[in-house]
C-alpha cells in the first residue's frame, strides 16, 4: 500500500497546500494550475520545452540518487552544475570550431568531479558531514562562476552572457523552432547507464552495500571510504554533464548567463526528482519529466495567471516534506 | 591601527549574531536527539515573514502602534513562523519517525521557494526588497540577547534538571524513557525552540543587520551554523567563540572588498573556505549526542 500510494498522495497534498498559498497571496489557483499543468501539453513546442527542462533535472536527480545509494546526502549537484557550465564556457573561450564540444565535456566534467573531491575526502578522511561541505562548495562555485562570467569569459557584445559556444560545437534543436536538442536523449541514456552501473557493476554493488551497512561492507573487504569516493565522483560527473549541456545545448544563447540563470537551482530540482523517483534511475527520469512540465508550465502560469514561477519550488518543498515521513530506501 | 582592529572585532561581533542564534537553537535541538538541517530555510522564512507581517499590519490593515513596537512585532511574527515549521519538523522527526535529513532539505527548499515567491507576490519585485524604515532596529539589543542566551543555554543544559532530561533524550532515550521521561515530547519542544531561534536569526538579518530581504539573504549562514555546532562540540559556550570566528571571516570579506584588495566575488568566498577548513580541523575531537537523528521507538 505504502509503496504504491505515497508519491501520488504527496504530490496531491502539495498541490492542495500550493492552492492555499496562492489563494492567500491573491492569485487564482484554478487558473494557475490550468496554465501550469495543461498548457505544456497543448502544443509540441511547449512539450519539447518541458522535455528540455527535464534533461538537466534528470541528471542532477541521478547525482542525488547515487549519493543516497551510498548513504550520502550529496547536495553538491548545484555547484557541480556551475563548474560543468564553467568548463563548457572555458572550452568556448579557448577553442573555435567543433573541437570545443569534446573539450567542453572534458573540462566541464573534470571541473565538476574536482569539486566533489573536497567533500568526498573530508567525508572519508575526516568524517565531515557532506551536507555542510557540499553547500560550502556550492557557494564557492557560485561566486567563482559569477566572477569568471563577468571577467575573463565576458561576452563583449552581450553583457548579460558569457562567450558563446562556437556554432560548429553546438547541439542544435532536433526539431527546428523548438528547444528539443540531443541533450534530452543523452540525459535519459545516462540514466539507463547509471542504472546498469548501480545494478551490474562491481563498484555499483559496493556502493549499495556500504550505503546500507558500512560495517558489513568492511567485513566483505569493501572500503566504505572508497565507495563514498566513487559515489561522489559518479554523481559529480553526471551533474557536470548537466552543466555542460546547459551551455552547449541550450538555444538560443549557447552560453552561461551572467546571473547564472540557466544553471541556477538545477541541483535542488534534482533532489526533488530523486525523491519522487524513489532514488531509482528510471524513476528519476519520470520524475524529471514531471518536474520539467512543472517548470515549463510555471512560465505559462506567470504570463497567463500572474502567479510567480517561484511557486514551483514551494510545491517541491512540500512534496519532499510529505515524502520525508516515509522514505523508501532500496 | 588599534582603532581599526577594534572596529573589525566590533563588526565581527555583529556578523556572528545570526550564526550564534541559529547554532544555539540547533545545539538544543540536537542535544535532545533531533537534527534539523533546515536552518537555512528557517532563516529565510524568518527574514521574510517578520518585515512582511509588520508591513501588512501597518499598511494593509491600517494598524497603528507606537514606533518602537514595530520591530518587536516583526520579531514575534518570525518567531511564530519558526515555531510552526519547527513543530512540523519536530512532529515528523518524533511521532511519525520520518527521515530528519530529508525533512530538513524540504524546509530549505520550501523556504527558498516561499521567500522568492513571497517577495514577488507581495512587493511585486523580483528577489530583492529594502526593509521599510519603521521595522528596522538597532542590532545591539539582539546581539546582547544572543550572548545572554548562550550563557542561559549553557546553564540550562549543564546545570539544571531539565538540561539533564534533554541531554538524556539525545544520549540514551531508552534510559530516559525508563525514568518516565516523555522522549518525543521533549524532542518536539526542543525542535520548536531551535527553529524559533533560527527564524529569529533570519529576522536579525533583515531588520537589524542588512536591512534588506532577498531570496538569498541567509547566504549559507544556516549551514555555517550547522558547522559551528560541530566546532562547538554541542556546547553553547564554545558556540560563542565559534560564531565569532565565523563572523570574523564574514566581516573580513567585506573589509577586503572595501579596501579593494581583491574583486568582491573572491572575497565573498572567504567565509565558506574558512568554514570548510575549521570544520575539517575540529571534527576529530567533536562527539555528537549518541542518539541524534534517530527517532525513538519504544519496544
Amino acid at each position: 500500500m505504502r509503496a504504491g500510494l505515497d508519491i501520488p498522495l504527496a504530490v496531491a497534498a502539495a498541490f492542495v497546500v500550493g492552492a492555499l498559498a496562492m489563494w492567500a497571496s491573491g492569485y487564482d489557483p484554478a487558473a494557475s494550475y490550468r496554465s501550469m499543468l495543461l498548457t505544456p501539453l497543448m502544443d509540441h513546442v511547449y512539450l519539447f520545452s518541458a522535455l528540455a527542462f527535464s534533461a538537466p533535472i534528470v541528471l542532477t536527480g541521478l547525482t542525488f540518487a547515487v549519493g543516497l545509494r551510498a548513504g550520502l546526502f550529496n547536495i553538491g549537484a548545484e555547484g557541480q552544475v556551475y563548474m560543468g557550465a564553467l568548463g563548457a564556457v572555458l572550452a568556448a573561450y579557448l577553442v573555435k570550431g567543433w573541437a570545443a564540444l569534446p573539450l567542453a565535456l572534458l573540462a566541464g566534467i573534470s571541473l565538476a568531479v574536482a569539486w566533489a573531491v573536497v567533500p568526498a575526502l573530508l567525508k572519508s578522511l575526516r568524517g565531515v558531514n557532506e551536507v555542510v561541505s557540499t553547500i560550502m562548495m556550492n557557494w564557492i562555485a557560485y561566486w567563482l562562476s559569477i566572477m569568471a562570467v563577468s571577467t575573463v569569459f565576458a561576452n563583449p557584445l552581450q553583457p548579460e552572457e558569457s562567450v558563446k559556444t562556437p556554432p560548429e560545437a553546438r547541439l542544435t534543436p532536433l526539431v527546428p523552432g523548438t528547444d528539443l536538442t540531443l541533450a534530452v536523449p543523452i540525459a535519459y541514456a545516462v540514466a539507463a547507464l547509471v542504472y546498469v552501473f548501480l545494478k551490474y557493476s562491481v563498484w555499483g554493488f559496493r556502493i549499495s552495500v556500504s550505503g546500507q551497512n558500512p560495517l558489513a561492507a568492511k567485513s566483505y573487504g569493501i572500503s566504505p571510504g572508497r565507495a563514498i569516493f566513487y559515489a561522489f565522483a559518479v554523481g559529480a560527473a553526471v551533474a557536470g554533464l548537466a552543466g555542460v549541456l546547459q551551455v552547449v545545448a541550450r538555444p538560443p544563447s549557447y552560453s552561461l548567463a551572467r546571473n547564472l540563470a540557466n544553471v541556477y537551482g538545477l541541483g535542488f530540482d534534482g533532489i526533488t526528482a530523486a525523491m519522487l523517483g524513489r532514488g531509482h534511475p528510471l524513476g528519476v527520469v519520470l520524475a524529471g519529466i514531471f518536474l520539467g512540465i512543472l517548470q515549463e508550465g510555471a512560465r505559462h502560469m506567470q504570463i497567463e495567471a500572474g502567479t510567480p514561477f517561484e511557486f514551483v519550488r514551494i510545491i517541491q518543498g512540500v512534496i519532499i516534506l510529505f515524502l520525508a515521513v516515509r522514505i523508501l530506501r532500496t | 591601527m588599534t582603532d581599526l582592529a577594534l572596529l573589525l572585532l566590533y563588526q565581527a561581533l555583529f556578523a556572528s549574531v545570526p550564526i550564534l542564534l541559529a547554532s544555539l537553537g540547533e545545539i538544543l535541538t540536537e542535544r535532545s536527539g533531533v537534527v534539523n538541517i533546515g536552518l537555512e530555510g528557517l532563516m529565510l522564512l524568518g527574514a521574510f515573514f517578520g518585515p512582511l507581517t509588520a508591513d501588512f499590519l501597518k499598511y494593509r490593515l491600517g494598524l497603528s502602534l507606537p514606533d518602537p513596537l514595530w520591530p518587536l512585532v516583526a520579531l514575534l511574527a518570525s518567531a511564530l513562523v519558526g515555531a510552526v515549521v519547527g513543530a512540523l519538523h519536530g512532529y515528523i522527526s518524533t511521532y511519525l519517525a520520518g527521515d530528519q535529513i530529508i525533512s530538513g532539505i524540504a524546509i530549505n527548499l520550501f523556504g527558498a521557494g516561499a521567500v522568492a515567491y513571497g517577495i514577488q507576490s507581495y512587493w511585486g519585485v523580483a528577489g530583492y526588497k529594502q526593509v521599510p524604515d519603521f521595522v528596522k532596529t538597532d542590532p545591539t539589543a539582539i546581539a546582547a540577547f544572543a550572548l545572554a542566551l548562550a550563557a542561559f543555554m549553557w546553564f540550562l543544559l549543564f546545570k539544571t534538571r531539565l538540561g539533564i532530561v534533554i541531554r538524556a533524550c539525545g544520549e540514551d532515550p531508552e534510559a530516559a524513557f525508563n525514568m518516565g521521561v516523555d522522549v518525543d515530547k521533549v524532542r518536539l519542544f526542543a525542535t520548536i525552540a531551535g527553529a524559533v531561534l533560527a527564524a529569529l536569526a533570519g529576522a536579525y538579518l533583515s531588520i537589524a543587520y542588512l536591512s534588506v530581504v532577498t531570496k538569498e539573504v541567509s547566504a549559507g549562514r544556516g549551514f555555517i551554523a550547522l558547522a559551528n555546532v560541530v566546532f562547538a562540540n554541542w556546547n553553547p559556550a564554545l558556540a560563542v567563540a565559534g560564531a565569532f570566528i565565523f563572523g570574523f571571516f564574514d566581516s573580513l570579506s567585506y573589509w577586503l572588498q572595501t579596501l579593494g584588495v581583491a574583486r568582491y566575488e573572491l572575497t565573498r568566498i572567504i567565509p565558506y573556505v574558512a568554514t570548510l577548513l575549521i570544520v575539517a580541523g575540529a571534527i576529530g575531537r567533536a562527539r555528537p549526542p549518541r542518539a541524534v537523528g534517530k527517532a525513538f521507538r519504544k519496544e
